[in-house]
């Protein structure tokens, strides 16, 4: 999966010369939506195993709980992202083209991707835990690898849809 | 007590190990970004950071939870500790070898770009992962046992942080095996 992440990034050499700042915060959004997601199914996983979540496709008080803590730490940490690397990058001279529609290109695909993650990693950990396995097993492995290549894609997609 | 943790206590505990996270990798974005797009086989070597990147995500977490265990349960020792440190530099070996393969073919078939010779793609993750986990590797225990003995859970405090350490340390030894190869 990293090396498909890399064959898309090399094959998309235009935009990554164009926008050298997606290459300074590319690190940083992978890890965010990949740090997420793994809290995010350790929650589901205890809260599965506890009984505070039942077995079922269906929205409760606690998954809201869930949402919202994780949707709201999200958004703070991407705001500290956006500063930090802006920050950064004109302090190392790294040309920041077109800032606001980068980060609305930023802001986009994490939340779309948060909201896919959501939904998959819940509608998986109720599967799995159904079956008798630890969702923790299955589902922790496979998702960072899927941030890795996901991130870039959405990016890659988006710049090329509004440019 | 995860069970009865609303949307603020999530927020309190998961921001700050999240800023921890982001400052490293805005570093390894840093080195990315300055020093190695300026390589004229940037687009072979882009190839194999995403790869390495997880690599190091998938070697070092399970070392840091292995070595918080046997602190937890009561087992850590040197002879557990170096078993668990051959066993993540055999698999590391194992797997840059296989990240070095998968680029040759990737580049044959879809970049196809020659700039040099083409097994130093199997050397370059080779030397670069293991540079990485020769450093990480007891910066991780020192923390590990730092955490144990402050009374805290190892579990919680070390893998977050590591992983902004690891990332910028991953970035950063690739930077410097390709300038020791030579790579143009």
């Amino acid at each position: 999966m990293g090396l498909f992440s890399g064959t898309l990034l090399s094959n998309n050499k235009e935009i990554l010369y164009t926008f050298p700042i997606i290459l300074l915060v590319l690190p940083s959004l992978n890890s965010l939506i990949g740090d997420i997601s793994t809290v995010l199914i350790s929650r589901l996983t205890s809260h599965l195993y506890l009984g505070t979540l039942s077995p079922k496709i269906q929205v409760s008080d606690r998954l809201k709980q869930d949402l919202y803590g994780l949707l709201m730490t999200i958004l703070l940490s991407l705001v500290a992202l956006i500063s930090l690397g802006y920050l950064l990058g004109s302090a190392t001279g790294i040309q920041i083209v077109n800032p606001l529609l980068i980060i609305s290109i930023i802001i986009i695909t994490i939340l779309i991707l948060f909201g896919l993650m959501f939904v998959l990693l819940f509608i998986s950990s109720i599967f799995i835990f159904k079956k008798g396995k630890d969702p923790n097993n299955f589902l922790i492995p496979m998702v960072t690898s899927l941030a890795d290549f996901l991130t870039p894609l959405f990016i890659i997609v988006l710049i090329q849809i509004f440019i | 007590m995860e069970a009865r943790d609303t949307k603020g206590k999530i927020v309190k505990e998961t921001f700050p190990s999240e800023m921890v996270s982001i400052v490293g990798d805005i570093f390894a974005g840093i080195v990315l970004s300055i020093l190695i797009v300026s390589f004229e086989s940037f687009l072979i070597l882009i190839l194999i950071i995403p790869a390495l990147l997880s690599l190091r995500g998938n070697l070092s977490g399970p070392f840091i939870a292995r070595t918080s265990r046997d602190l937890i349960i009561g087992e850590f020792n040197l002879k557990s500790w170096f078993e668990n440190i051959l066993a993540t530099y055999v698999l590391a070996l194992i797997t840059a070898i296989a990240i070095g393969i998968l680029s040759i073919i990737l580049n044959l078939l879809l970049i196809r770009l020659f700039i040099f010779h083409i097994g130093l793609l199997i050397v370059i993750p080779i030397i670069s992962i293991l540079l990485t986990l020769t450093v990480s590797i007891p910066c991780s225990t020192a923390l590990n046992l730092f955490a144990f003995k402050r009374g805290l859970d190892p579990n919680n405090i070390v893998n977050p942080i590591m992983t902004a350490v690891d990332d910028f340390l991953t970035v950063l030894s690739f930077y410097l095996t390709i300038i020791l190869l030579g790579v143009p």
